[in-house]
């Protein structure tokens, strides 16, 4: 590997990232909320993509509130929220969480760190929480999208 | 005639935002959900274009354009490659395998249609007249 990941330059790469998939595939303005700490997540869709290499691995989980989730579905399939079933709305998230991840694994590998990544997987509730194992850090990073929270869920392990 | 446009790509969501992007076009679209069944898709309906999805299960979309280029009855047939890779090693793979264009996820609707656009005519369909 030609140089150490650092954890913040995940976090770093993925504030930009994610608003660029917001502008780019929905035409929505995403900012990223400096210092939020960790968010009080409620009813939500959360979609999971890991990756998986020999210097590096992890997961990205994408958290959307349940409505916001289906507004973004529509948003990204010009359709009316009324007409979204949860099929729609989970292919629509966990292919959200696959630009994501697929746009960190680009930047990874540009960086020296070779990497593969999963099909989308998704949860839905409320009541669940995702723990790292031992070793992987977690960051949370969080963004405003006009009165909807969006959260990013990142863990890593390096090495 | 409308053009025939195949889009191959295991999203659902893609799929239906290639089929929105061309909405305001005499376009027929074409779906498949990998390789193996764009293949027989477009062995069956000969497409103008093929929109391919890179990383699908049971045929990637590496495979299935290798497989394309073998067949003198398709290897003519434009394909413009998506991929959510946008690595200096990823797009370097694509543009060796002889696609016609690549676009990365997330790409904005314009994006799409400027890039098949210059592979296939592209009509606005006529508007109706009102009743």
């Amino acid at each position: 590997m030609s140089q150490t990941i650092q954890t913040s330059s995940i976090c770093e790469f993925m504030n930009r990232h994610l608003v660029d998939v917001f502008e780019t595939m929905l035409s929505m303005k995403a900012t990223a909320v400096a210092g939020a700490g960790v968010p009080n997540l409620e009813e939500r869709v959360t979609g999971c993509v890991a990756f998986a290499g020999e210097h590096i691995n992890g997961a990205v989980y994408l958290h959307l509130g349940a409505p916001f989730a289906t507004q973004v579905a529509a948003a990204m399939l010009g359709l009316e929220p009324a007409d979204l079933g949860e099929a729609e709305v989970n292919d629509v998230v966990g292919e959200a969480t696959n630009m994501l991840t697929g746009g960190l694994k680009s930047w990874l590998c540009d960086s020296g760190a070779e990497c593969a990544v999963s099909t989308p997987a998704i949860i839905r509730g409320s009541a669940f929480v995702i723990e790292p194992v031992p070793d992987v850090e977690r960051e949370w990073l969080v963004f405003q999208c006009d009165q909807n929270r969006i959260v990013v869920e990142i863990h890593v392990k390096v090495g | 005639m409308a053009t025939k446009i195949l889009s191959v790509d295991d999203s659902r969501t893609i799929r239906l935002i290639v089929g929105k992007a061309f909405r305001p076009y005499d376009v027929t679209i074409l779906e498949a959900s990998n390789g193996e069944e764009g293949l027989g898709v477009a062995a069956r309906e000969k497409p103008d274009l093929i929109i391919l999805d890179v990383t699908m299960p049971v045929m990637d979309g590496v495979t299935m354009l290798g497989k394309l280029k073998e067949d003198p009855a398709l290897k003519a047939i434009p394909v413009i490659m998506l991929t959510a890779e946008s690595g200096r090693e990823n797009v370097l793979q694509i543009a060796r395998l002889g696609v016609r264009d690549y676009l990365v996820k997330p790409f904005k609707e314009e994006q799409l249609i400027e890039k098949a656009g210059r592979c296939v005519t592209l009509e606005k369909r006529p508007v109706a007249a009102p009743a």
